[in-house]
């Protein structure tokens, strides 16, 4: 943690690349939840139980509780609270996806391309998400860097990085990393690498680059060179990774790929954060649980694609059972709206038991995102990140009726509801101004701002709407 | 003894291949194995102090249904079990109708990416009336399997694109042929009706109406020059029907030449069967109802997000709504978030006809009770959201007489279950299609049998 | 024939006349003078010798060798400055808006690829050490329609590439280009924009290509101090001229201005003039009303493009509601200039690609209905506007010594019925003659701001669009060849689209833009219906696909 931190503080001193994120983070609300069914996700599931949010930390857990002065109470009688759901794999607010042009972009940052006003965010809480890690497509080996962002709906975006959440980066394996389905057509050279062979070199290749880069720093530090080596932004985070500081999310799905991942991670001394998809995972639960990587699954997304072939909703547990961190997500705008069902969709699949279901879209996905420490779960200490379901989160009818993100609610279903008439009028008033009047001759309304209308099932392939 | 070990090493090396081949996806893209093919058990079956959950009637605690001849034969709390009945203990358990996706496309393809030989949903040209669901439904695809054990036992499976794209097919997921699965082999005409097609949406800036818009108007003519060429085919199809038939009564008359495509059209342009319009927004959907008015043809819209606006428009020309819109995002920015969830119930009470459906190619149409079971979490009783995947779609589809309920007399389409149907905890513990008692194994359950227990 | 219709624009548009050379002294008298450094002089005299301003008061005599100019009933501000334009600069295709920017964005990379060669190390977009100066055209005609407006000095970029160039700031007049010439360079110009079938191709790869360049520029210099102390055992650093160019940015020397329009290119502006400790400036600005806290405490001023967002759609009953989002955004962005004022933010106002100049004083009228002093707006197109390029010695007020850029207008500048009858650019005069306002819009001058003569032709009546294409569909990261047939009937259009997703049946029609032709595509089981828009010129393609999931641009050529 504490070499964290460390690095933390020289990653702002040195790019200056958190800029703004340390300044905004503000102290967080204080609420408390009344009489609840509590799902704590680590501590079982707790009946009438009231939970105390101060300043944006979970402060006590109980019975009978009463709010200090000045502290809303929401009553949730009747009511489930589970913590924020936490999607491990997300491309929600995201100007950008994939930077295509090489196969190794490891100097770009999702961090740069943020929007904090993607309506999908606002969606997302509305099913419960609260926090989500942002990732490069999968069109390159080595794709950028990630962001680990808290669904802030409303705030600036510096708000919504979680300042003590360590860097990531995307890797990726397979059919889009080789442009499977891009052929190139007129004389124009296909992107090495175009085979799974050249993936594994293309990684291998760079982190011993790497490693040359982080020798040639090591001679100017102990002066046994005169010229300060050139500060190489492709390089430096694969220095990071080699030293632990940076976590990897290798997208990948046929099992084969993932061990040659983790072997190229044992031949470099690393550990891989999650396998992303991992539709495969079960064939290696062994291996991957030896290696000690998380996997973070579509419960049953499948056939899609000829990589997608052989899942098996049975996935989840075979590898839960091998003692695999196992998250699932939902790398789709839509499907982030009903994670709570998914995990459900486990118990039934041989029979992951409810809290460890639950677990799979709280507290695993923390854990591989390096914040389990400040939340996925409900424990005095952790944020005050919260959902209130009407019912339990497992049952078809259950529905958000509130979303708190450190105390604070940043969705409240009656509030949203009550809201559409004065949104309503809002727009009469905005329509009559004489700038958004309709001018003369033409044409339509333009289409939101918003990047992707659908998610996506998988990243490389934005542009099928991802509805499948 | 050189040999020998030779030997055992080729037949070691044999073994490992078969091994891998037995997971790996490129030995069996196309077929899944004799196990989950199998067809079921044919049977008397007694399922004896069930919850029935009859869907048309009221629910029977303690109950029994009988299952025999493929049919249901009985179903109360006081029917006695024949001898040589299969007796089923149904203590804890609930008996539900099985469940029908109304617009999927099963086993027309299987990988849609990647496998294109194993895609057969499309047909290459606009009209294409003479394409049929049922000659290019694989009876073999993982897809059905892995569907059934979820407790769906019907769906409507139909091609798309071109503009008149083919004819659908209502298949129960079991069958070793084409002919032993087809309900109705040639349901309805699927027509990819016109859309007004603006576009727009990344751009990601909110000053893209500085550059030129897409101009509504003009899609707008565009989509009604299009409908026109449909109305131009239907009323092409009447004449050579006609000249046809006339022909036949009087070989004096000039021959005709045959066209399959024309062939095709007659129930269609006599509104004997119905056409599947999949239309999303008000103002497409507005132009499907005017058209079928238009062609006095019988029509059901197929997606429908908006269609509880028009619903006086549906009511009057009595069109239902195969709803496909649970698992999809709002198209408009400033919808509420929750606007495609309340669609089924604002239709059920603007009295509008609909089924829910997951609209989905066939891997993922196992998924429909959780489509319903959103539906029910905004606004739709959890009676009305197991209609809308029994009954209802029955109803919509003509096959009410037979499926979607458990009455007396319908086929024997069953589910027994641990639980909610619609509930993605609950267990499906009994299939039965026809009568025929299925085995719950699927790709799916193959490959986790083949992988549970690696150490 | 043709000299007859262009006398006739002559007596529409070309209003302004030259009259004598630069030496000479001139005296406006009894005219009302906004000084803007100072208080109004309600009748007062200004002198203006050899291009300067000699003097200027209430009580100013009159130089016995001046040629007088009666200003009674006539307000004389300094000559309007616009703030960031492309005036003079050659005409090229327009500067994509973004990733959106579409056949614009096509059509700057079919331009970069036509570029001439050169010994740089980075791709044409990623070269900082191009100036505008060197692009620049000398002639007066090119800035009729903006003296004509009242404009007497604008700052001048390059419309492409992630750097547009480095800018000049040049007084509008001139025979040469040296003449014109104020400053240059004054600063580099940096827009969020890709290169499209390269690196960077993303947004996210924009900021790491520039970061990357900025950090190599960094060493760079750090190496050449050591190499320049003592070279013995260092290699030579190369002769980088992209890299040099950006030292005087990284020094502070030259300041840095980046096109950004929305809050969030405002805040990732600000992020990147953070992170390299740059003397920032934002040009566009649109919605720098909700980022005025960060852009005090930064201290970077604002250009603010009067190119107000307004909506441009017909009312279509079957359209799609407009979003709130855009409703809103279109009401706060007259309200921005207020905003920054109030909390004092420098600003200054461009033209940012209007179509009319006279729309220029429209729009800064309407910033003035939002909350705005008439008083600001003026200095924001005149001290203002020169306090930030650094010219604010020689330029943007009315005090002696300084450069004799007048403008002299009869009735309220903000007034639809202005009319400024004279200019003084560098002490020469150009008069113009009142006329009959035309029906619609304002003059258009050649080569005005925003003027984007790179459209298509093919309109109808124009050339056929029929052929067979080859074309790329710029999808972000991973473009898609295709083969495109266009066949055409008068002003009907149809057309097959053939890629590895399948062939597509279109039909359309021509309109004055260009083709549009509309059909389903299949893609994962799905159809996608697709709308084509483009328009050809010569033998290139190019244009837009919507699709439901989104616009994407195409390029190509014809197969012969």
């Amino acid at each position: 943690m504490k070499k964290i931190t460390a690095f933390l503080v020289l990653n702002i001193l040195l790019l200056g690349s958190l800029g703004g994120s340390v300044s905004a983070q503000a102290a967080g609300g204080s609420v408390l939840i009344k009489n609840a069914t509590v799902m704590t996700a680590i501590r079982g599931t707790l009946e009438a139980t009231d939970i105390l949010v101060q300043n944006g930390k979970i402060t006590r857990i109980g019975k009978n509780l009463s709010a200090p002065a000045g502290v809303r109470t929401i009553d949730a009688t009747g009511k489930f609270v589970t913590p924020g759901i936490i999607d491990c794999h997300s491309h929600t607010m995201m100007d950008a996806v994939n930077e295509g042009s090489f196969s190794v972009t490891s100097m770009t940052r999702i961090r740069d391309v943020l929007n904090p006003k993607d309506i999908a965010i606002y969606r997302g809480l509305a099913g419960g998400v609260t926090a989500a890690n942002l990732l490069h497509g999968s069109a390159n080996s080595i794709g950028g860097q990630n962001s680990s962002v808290k669904f802030k709906w409303g705030k600036p975006v510096e708000d919504f990085l979680i300042p003590d959440a360590p860097p990531g980066i995307k890797f990726a394996m397979g059919e889009n990393v080789k442009r499977s389905n891009f052929q190139p057509q007129g004389g124009v050279q296909p992107r090495y690498p175009r085979t799974r062979m050249g993936v594994v070199e293309v990684m291998r290749d760079a982190f011993l680059r790497a490693k040359d880069y982080k020798q040639s720093w090591d001679d100017f530090r102990a002066k046994k060179t005169k010229v300060p080596p050139r500060r190489d932004l492709e390089l430096e985070p694969l220095v990071e990774i080699l030293e632990g500081k940076r976590l990897v999310h290798a997208h990948g799905y046929r099992s084969d790929e993932h061990l040659n991942l983790l072997r190229i991670a044992d031949e470099f001394g690393f550990k891989v954060a999650t396998l992303q998809h991992g539709l495969e995972g079960y064939k290696i639960a062994p291996e991957i649980a030896k290696h000690g990587a998380g996997v973070s699954i579509f419960t049953d997304s499948w056939s899609y694609k000829l990589e997608a072939y052989d899942n098996t909703p049975y996935n989840a547990y075979i590898m839960w059972k091998a003692g695999v961190n196992v998250s699932i997500n939902s790398d789709s705008n839509e499907r982030m709206r009903r994670l709570n069902l998914d995990a459900a969709k486990v118990m039934k699949y041989g029979g992951v038991p409810e809290e460890e279901a639950l677990k799979m879209i709280t507290l695993n996905p923390a854990i591989q995102m390096g914040i389990g420490k400040r939340t996925g779960s409900i424990e005095v200490g952790k944020d005050g990140d919260l959902v209130i379901w009407n019912m339990h989160p497992f049952s078809p009818y259950s529905r958000v009726e509130m979303t708190l993100i450190e105390g604070d609610v940043y969705f409240d279903r009656a509030g949203d509801i009550a809201r559409r008439a004065e949104l309503a009028r809002e727009r009469e008033a905005l329509e009559r101004l004489e700038q958004n009047r309709p001018a003369g001759a033409g044409a339509a309304a333009p289409r939101p701002p918003s990047q992707f209308e659908n998610g996506h099932l998988d990243d490389a392939d934005h542009i099928d709407g991802g509805k499948r | 003894m050189k040999a020998k070990g030779k030997m055992q090493k080729a037949r070691i090396a044999i073994a490992l291949c078969l091994s891998i081949i037995v997971g790996s996806l490129s030995a069996s893209a196309q077929s899944d194995g004799s196990e989950q093919n199998k067809t079921g058990t044919p049977g008397t079956f007694a399922i004896v102090g069930a919850r029935i959950v009859t869907v048309t009637g009221a629910v029977i605690e303690n109950g029994t249904i009988l299952i025999r001849d493929g049919k249901i034969a009985a179903i109360g709390t006081n029917v006695s079990v024949p001898s040589g009945a299969e007796r089923i203990d149904g203590k804890g358990l609930s008996v539900y109708p099985g469940m029908i996706d109304a617009a999927t496309n099963m086993g027309l393809t299987e990988i849609g990416q990647g496998a294109n030989a194993t895609v057969d949903i499309s047909e290459v040209g606009t009209m294409n009336a003479n394409a049929r669901a049922i000659k290019g439904i694989n009876p073999h695809t993982s897809h059905i399997n892995v569907t059934r054990v979820n407790g769906i036992t019907t769906v409507l499976s139909h091609p798309t694109g071109g503009l008149i794209s083919g004819q659908s097919a209502i298949i129960n997921l079991n069958g070793a042929t084409q002919d032993e699965m087809a309900v109705v082999a040639d349901n309805a005409l699927v027509i990819n009706f016109p859309r007004v097609a603006t576009g727009g949406g990344f751009g990601g800036f909110a000053f893209a109406q500085q550059a030129a818009a897409p101009d509504v108007n003009a899609a707008v003519r565009r989509r009604d020059e299009q409908v026109e060429e449909l109305k131009k085919i239907f009323r092409d199809a009447e004449a050579y029907l006609k000249a046809r038939e006339a022909r036949q009564k009087d070989p004096s008359l000039p021959l005709v030449g045959i066209d399959l495509k024309m062939e095709a059209m007659a129930p269609y342009v006599r509104g004997q069967r119905p056409v599947l319009l999949p239309v999303q927004r008000e103002r497409d959907i507005r132009a499907a109802v005017k058209f079928a008015e238009d062609m006095k043809v019988k029509a059901i819209i197929v997606g429908g997000q908006d269609a509880w606006k028009v619903a006086d428009d549906l009511k009057r020309n009595n069109i239902a709504v195969i709803y496909t819109n649970i698992y999809s995002l709002p198209v408009q920015m400033d919808d509420p978030y929750d606007y495609l969830f309340e669609v089924p119930s604002k239709l059920q009470q603007a009295g509008v006809k609909f089924a829910i459906s997951t609209g989905n190619d066939g891997s993922e149409s196992r998924d429909l009770p959780y489509h319903a079971g959103l539906a029910g979490a905004y606004g739709l009783s959890k009676e009305e959201a197991l209609k809308s995947v029994t009954i209802y779609p029955a109803e919509i589809l003509g096959i009410a007489d037979r499926m979607g309920s458990l009455e007396v007399g319908k086929v024997a389409n069953v589910v027994v279950t641990d639980g909610d149907l619609l509930d993605p905890r609950t267990n499906v513990k009994y299939v039965f299609i026809n009568g025929r008692k299925l085995p719950l194994t699927s790709r799916h359950t193959q490959l986790f049998d083949s992988f549970k227990d690696r150490k | 024939m043709r000299t007859k219709l262009i006398l006739v624009l002559c007596a529409v548009f070309c209003i302004a006349f030259s009259s004598s050379a630069y030496g000479q002294s001139y005296a406006i008298t009894n005219a009302r003078i906004v000084t803007v450094s100072g208080p109004a002089i309600e009748k007062g005299t200004i002198v203006v010798r050899e291009g300067l301003i000699f003097a200027v008061g209430a009580n100013v005599a009159v130089p016995a060798d001046a040629i007088v100019f009666d200003g009674t009933g006539m307000t004389v501000y300094p000559g309007f400055i616009d703030a960031v334009s492309n005036l003079g600069m050659p005409a090229a295709p327009q500067r994509p808006a973004g990733p959106g920017g579409g056949a614009a964005a096509a059509a700057a990379a079919a331009a970069a690829q036509q570029a001439p060669t050169s010994n740089s190390n980075y791709p044409a977009g990623l070269r900082p050490e191009d100036m505008a100066a060197d692009d620049l055209r000398a002639g007066d005609g090119q800035f009729e329609a903006a003296r004509a407006a009242g404009f007497t000095t604008a700052l001048v970029t390059g419309r492409s590439g992630i750097f547009n160039g480095q800018s000049a700031v040049i007084n509008l007049a001139g025979d040469n280009v040296s003449g014109m010439i104020v400053r240059s360079p004054l600063a580099h110009h940096i827009s969020f924009a890709t290169i499209p079938g390269g690196y960077p191709g993303s947004l996210m790869g924009t900021f790491s290509a520039l970061r990357q360049m900025f950090l190599d520029a960094q060493r760079q210099m750090e190496i050449e101090k050591l190499y320049e102390a003592n070279p013995a055992g260092i290699r030579r650093p190369a002769a980088d001229r992209s890299l040099s160019a950006l030292y005087p940015a990284l020094n502070r020397q030259m300041p840095v201005v980046f096109n950004a329009v929305t809050e969030r290119e405002i805040v990732r502006a600000l992020d990147f003039i953070r992170e390299f400790n740059l003397r920032g400036i934002i040009a566009g600005g649109h919605e720098a009303g909700s980022v005025v806290d960060r852009l005090k405490a930064q201290n970077v001023p604002v250009i603010f493009s009067l190119n107000l967002p307004r909506r441009t759609t017909s009312a279509a009953a079957d359209a799609d509601p407009e979003t709130l989002m855009t409703l809103r955004m279109r009401e706060a962005v007259p309200k921005a200039p207020a905003a920054l004022n109030n909390a004092g933010v420098k600003f200054a106002f461009q033209s940012g690609g209007l179509q009319s100049l006279t729309d220029f004083f429209a729009n800064a009228a309407k910033t003035t209905e939002n909350g705005l002093s008439k008083e600001a707006a003026i200095r924001a197109m005149t001290l203002g506007a020169a306090e930030i390029l650094g010219v604010d010695k020689q330029l943007g007020s009315i005090e002696v010594g300084k450069i004799a850029n007048l403008a002299v207008v009869k009735g309220d500048v903000f007034a639809r019925d202005r009319f400024v009858s004279r200019v003084m650019v560098d002490g020469k005069v150009f008069e113009f003659k009142e006329q009959p306002r035309p029906p619609q819009g304002g003059p258009r001058g050649p080569g005005g701001p925003g003027g984007n003569p790179g459209g298509g032709a093919g309109g109808p009546g124009g050339p056929s669009v029929a052929g067979t294409y080859n074309i790329t569909i710029n999808i972000p990261g991973q473009p898609l060849p295709a083969t495109l047939t266009i066949t055409q009937q008068g002003n009907t259009v149809s057309g097959t689209m053939t890629s590895q997703l399948g062939t597509t049946a279109m039909t359309g029609n021509m309109s004055a833009s260009g083709f549009s032709m509309s059909g389903g595509i299949e893609f994962g089981g799905s159809s996608i219906t697709i709308v084509m828009q483009g328009s050809v010129a010569g033998s290139q393609i190019s244009g837009n696909i919507d699709s439901p999931q989104g616009q994407i641009p195409f390029t190509g050529t014809r197969n012969p």
